[in-house]
């Protein structure tokens, strides 16, 4: 057996682990022992990894779609289709109509060349991922108040952590080894708080827990602040030497009461007081936050409420503190950084910038567009319109993990022209007119950024399926089929060095630095070789910090007496995204409830519900069918659907409206109305789906 | 007992490793130490480290995934393992225990006889105590015990001293033919004892561990506490893929395109929500609580002890380890005796 050591694919915690290789095959996973982030640990997810990277499913040649059914074509073929559909849909409506879906599951690597090859290539900005559905607000929101939207500390900061705040994240689910390490925190003395609609794991073991009405995060967060204001509890210091004035915002919460703030969020008088108090006379508190604060259409809103409450208490730029997003993919932290998104270059260099895109231009030796380019949101959009005519997804699932999915589908089906690179046949990829079949982590080299910013190497343990070929090779095949040479690098090394030569905050990174630190963090140049484990030390990236008032704002959709349930979406340790790695491993599969629909009892009795029973559940935009799960983890009148499962996509139901700021769709609220099935009837899987038949196109 | 005294090591792993495939104990430079295919040739140094390895030698028997069978329609095809003679240099007396427990388990399994019975095994005394290892309140350590290796390496106290190599089966005297050995001169039964009183006293009372155990046959640890317990456990199943003496496993069949099925065996988990879950829905460990009980009635638990003549803990520590909740096997014990 040998073992090669890389990162998990998972969430954005980025665990060492070790792949366990026997003939060919990946037999297991082992956690690295003293990786400075998992600490030999690891969750459910990467204890199976083995099974993700199975070939049993596995694409192993390129399909072509003719008829309605796939065949498989050789590269030499199927690349010349996807060259010549993007050569007509560029002659036909130009730059504008083409684009790129890169993924955050891809190695840095891979979305340097998804960029470069949207950007130098096909010429156009229309370059995005799934970020815009995790964390695009925590970049617009912190982007405002400090400058950078990354996490201000590292992981291991919460070990030195007097409070931990954790606002809308189910840690231990989710980022399962950062939540050990809260609960390891605790242990020692730290006082955990922990804000979730949700009785989560975390929130049963915190020492408080505030569980706040659905979407009212900022009513809650100027709450707090008001609190700390009028008893004087902030830190004076920290606002006069680092932050513009906090006046205005003063002024904003005057006439914020605790009780006001109580019966808009659930919350007792008490509990707030504790909290306000705690957090703002802690020596220092480590403030994390996931989907919960950014799937809202208030996501900037929200990210800024949080920063201020930050700000004001000076939490931030010391160890032991400061705001940290907890990042949903392995790399969509890297994904961001390499620039896949419509407005920024690699290193959040703005496109808007004429010195930057002459950079970028030279460097590249192709012009830059100065046209904005579109989100992923915006993409769908544009392709119902017509606008849009060739699509390239890279490894992302947008049928299963965006909003409303029969306006996905109907988006991707009204395209001239859809290509999915992908390891296996995911829903997204069954719309497509060519599949291309892509390597997984483990058969390539590469590296992944993590929440943290820290970048990790990743290394081949195995040899791909079949022909399968890495993204940058195919984006690079493509790329001289089009007419340019620009992507033919000779190794991922080579990606990175390009990369880091345009990338001010990466410009002192090697893979050798990587291997000789256990990675590095980000900014690393002249000025920090080692990397920054702490953000703001000194000065914020826009000088002093904002404070900047913000009010609260429903939910678009609240209940009503035609759909009286408020629904939220949220995720399971077993599995990930839409399943496609985890639903291979027959243990995690098993693990998979048969029951998604988590309903109070109360509820339950009232609607005279069995647990387990099956029941429809109809929003305005579509209907599903599951069994309900009676249980206490939500609150009376909320109702929540883990998103994973094909069988019962709850983004079938959720809301498309968006954050006017990050065009962040509102994942977490929206409303239902549940009818009871007969007792004895199973759900149908097929209730409410989107017909292809139905669709005029095909 | 035969013993000998042995200038290095390495020359008895060259001598072993003429006929046999030798595997090893080698750190991986990116601060992992695994089990390594080790040639005749090989010039890395064999030590003798008190830390076991992350993962015990568990999968050598005991595979990870290993294909069952293949059904292709019409007929069984076995897929039993051709296994070439092998040999585990420097296994620790924990894990020694292991395999002993289990060879009862897997007694009448062909998959692990096949390796097994191709295999030699060759101990290695402790000196000193692990960081989290507790042997010597099990009974598992730090000595290798009677029965457990065929071949036990001694290191010495004083490092220039030559090692002792006791013979302990019949298999490990024939292993030795070809190689010449002196006898061992020195009380090596003392050294053994002293070097058995060093670790115990560098491992402590274990009080947790031992009045832990206590409290767990008496039945007096109540539900709310292991659901306390249970609360604290994601079923990330890492404390059963590095324990050395679990032993549960699930089926996996998956079709070929030809019409045929192939059925591999997979290490489960009873950490597993759905590990005991029926058909019909109902679940007879369905909480938390009840599943982390389970593990550990099995790993301490005296109807345990009674059917394999030991408890199913080694006292490796590794539990400890790689639980992120907490709850390996101290935490377990501390929180139980707290109460």
């Amino acid at each position: 057996m040998r073992v090669t050591p890389s990162i998990c694919t998972f969430c954005g915690v980025g665990c060492g682990i070790g792949l366990r290789v026997e003939e060919g095959w990946v037999i297991g996973v082992e956690p690295q022992p003293g990786h400075p982030v998992s600490q030999g640990q690891l969750c459910a997810k990467g204890w199976s990894s083995s099974f993700a990277v199975d070939p049993g499913n596995r694409l192993t040649t390129p399909l072509i779609k003719e008829h309605g059914r796939f065949r498989p074509a050789s590269w030499d073929e199927a690349l010349q289709r996807v060259a010549d559909e993007f050569g007509a849909a560029l002659q036909a409506l130009g730059p504008q109509g083409v684009g790129v879906i890169s993924c955050a599951r891809a190695t840095n690597e891979d979305n340097y060349a998804a960029q470069k090859f949207a950007r130098a290539v096909l010429g156009t900005h229309n370059v995005d991922h799934c970020a815009r559905i995790c964390h695009s607000p925590s970049v617009a929101g912190l982007a405002r108040t400090l400058g950078s939207g990354a996490m201000s500390n590292s992981i291991a900061d919460i070990d030195l952590a007097e409070v931990i705040l954790v606002i809308g994240a189910d840690v231990t689910e989710n980022h399962a080894m950062i939540g050990a390490r809260m609960l390891r925190a605790q242990a020692r003395g730290a006082k955990l708080i922990v804000v979730d609609p949700r009785k989560t794991r975390l929130a049963r073991l915190a020492d408080l827990h505030l569980q706040l009405r659905l979407g009212s995060n900022i009513a809650l967060l100027n709450g707090l602040l008001q609190i700390i204001l009028a008893n004087g509890w902030e830190n004076r210091a920290f606002l006069a030497a680092r932050c513009e004035d906090i006046e205005p915002l003063r002024r904003h919460l005057a006439g914020v009461t605790v009780e006001q703030t109580s019966a808009q969020t659930g919350i007792a008088a008490a509990d707030l007081e504790r909290v306000a108090y705690l957090f703002s006379h802690a020596k220092t508190a480590f403030t994390a936050y996931g989907m919960g604060i950014t799937q809202f259409q208030s996501g900037t809103n929200n990210v800024i409420a949080v920063s201020n409450l930050v700000l004001a208490c000076g939490q931030i730029g010391r160890p032991g503190t400061g705001i940290n997003p907890l990042r949903g993919q392995n790399n969509v932290q890297g994904a961001c950084d390499m620039g896949c998104l419509p407005n920024v270059y690699p290193g959040y260099q703005a496109v808007s910038d004429p010195a930057v895109r002459a950079k970028f231009a030279a460097a590249w030796g192709r012009p830059q567009s100065d046209q904005s380019g579109l989100t992923s949101l915006g993409m769908t959009k544009a392709a119902l319109a017509g606008e849009l005519r060739a699509l390239m997804i890279m490894g992302e699932e947008p049928v299963l993990t965006d909003p409303d999915q029969n306006h996905v589908a109907s988006a991707l089906a009204a395209l001239d022209f859809l290509v999915v690179v992908e390891l296996t046949l995911t829903e997204t990829a069954r719309m497509a007119d060519v599949v291309l079949p892509a390597v997984a982590f483990s058969e390539k080299h590469g590296t992944f950024t993590n929440c943290e910013r820290r970048v990790q190497r990743i290394r081949p343990a195995i040899a791909p399926p079949g022909t399968a070929r890495g993204d940058w090779q195919i984006l690079a095949e493509l790329a001289t089929r089009l007419g340019c040479r620009g992507l033919d690098w000779a190794d991922a090394e080579a990606v990175f060095d390009e990369m880091a030569q345009l990338t001010p905050s990466f410009s002192a990174m090697t893979y050798a630095g990587l291997d000789l630190h256990q990675g590095l963090q980000w900014p690393c140049n002249a000025a920090n070789p080692q990397g920054s484990p702490v953000l703001h030390v000194e000065a914020f990236p826009i000088g002093r910090a904002r404070l900047l008032p913000v009010s609260q704002v429903e939910p678009d959709e609240l209940p009503d007496a035609e759909y009286p349930f408020a629904f939220t979406t949220h995720r399971l340790h077993f599995h990930y995204g839409g399943g496609s790695m985890t639903r291979k491993s027959p243990l995690l599969e098993r693990e998979t409830p048969a029951a998604l629909l988590f309903m109070h009892p109360e509820d339950g009795i009232a609607l005279g519900l069995r647990d387990q029973q099956a029941v429809g559940v109809r929003s305005r935009r579509g209907y599903l069918e599951t069994r309900v799960h009676l249980t206490d983890d939500v609150p009376r009148g909320t109702l929540a659907m883990p998103y994973h499962f094909r069988e019962a996509p709850c983004n079938r139901l959720t809301n498309g409206a968006q954050d006017p700021v990050s065009k962040m769709p509102e994942l977490k609220a929206c409303a239902v109305a549940v009818v009871p099935l007969a007792v004895g009837v199973a759900p149908r899987a097929q209730a409410g789906a989107w017909q292809e038949s139905a669709h005029a196109s095909l | 007992m035969q013993a000998y005294s042995l200038d290095r090591p390495e020359r008895l792993r060259a001598h072993l490793a003429r006929e046999r495939q030798l595997y090893q104990v080698q750190p991986d430079g990116q601060g992992g130490r695994h089990w390594q295919l080790t040639s005749a040739g090989s010039l890395c140094d064999f030590q003798a480290d008190a830390e076991p390895p992350p993962f015990s030698a568990k999968s050598f028997f005991f595979a990870e995934r290993e294909l069952l069978f293949r059904f292709d329609g019409g007929h069984f095809y076995s897929a039993l393992p051709d296994v070439a003679a092998q040999v585990l240099f420097g296994l620790h007396a924990c894990d020694l225990v292991a395999v002993a427990y289990q060879d009862q388990f897997f007694a009448g399994d062909p998959h692990y006889q096949a390796r097994r019975q191709a295999t030699l095994l060759v101990g290695l005394d402790c000196l000193h105590s692990c960081a989290g290892g507790f042997c010597s309140t099990l009974d598992s350590g730090p000595a290798v015990r009677p029965g457990s290796a065929d071949l036990i390496l001694l290191p010495r106290e004083a490092e220039e001293a030559d090692w002792l190599l006791l013979v302990a089966s019949e298999a490990g005297r024939d292993a030795l033919v070809g190689l010449s050995l002196d006898p061992a001169s020195a009380d090596w039964q003392a050294e053994r004892e002293a070097n058995s009183a060093r670790v115990a006293r560098e491992q402590g009372e274990q009080r947790d561990v031992v009045e832990g155990i206590a409290a767990l046959n008496a039945g007096r640890i109540d539900a709310a506490t292991w659901e306390e317990l249970g609360l604290r456990c994601l079923a990330c199943s890492g404390c059963t893929s590095v324990c050395p003496t679990c032993s549960c496993f699930a089926p996996r069949e998956q079709a070929d395109e030809h019409g045929g099925v192939q059925r591999e065996r997979v290490w489960d988990s009873c950490l597993y929500e759905s590990f005991q879950r029926e058909a019909s829905g109902h679940n007879p460990s369905a909480t938390a609580g009840l599943r982390v009980q389970r593990f550990w009635a099995h790993k301490f638990g005296d109807d345990f002890k009674a059917s394999f003549n030991r408890y199913g803990c080694v006292g490796c520590g590794r539990c400890d380890r790689v639980c992120p909740g907490g709850i390996g096997v101290h935490g377990v014990m501390h929180r139980v005796v707290q109460r």
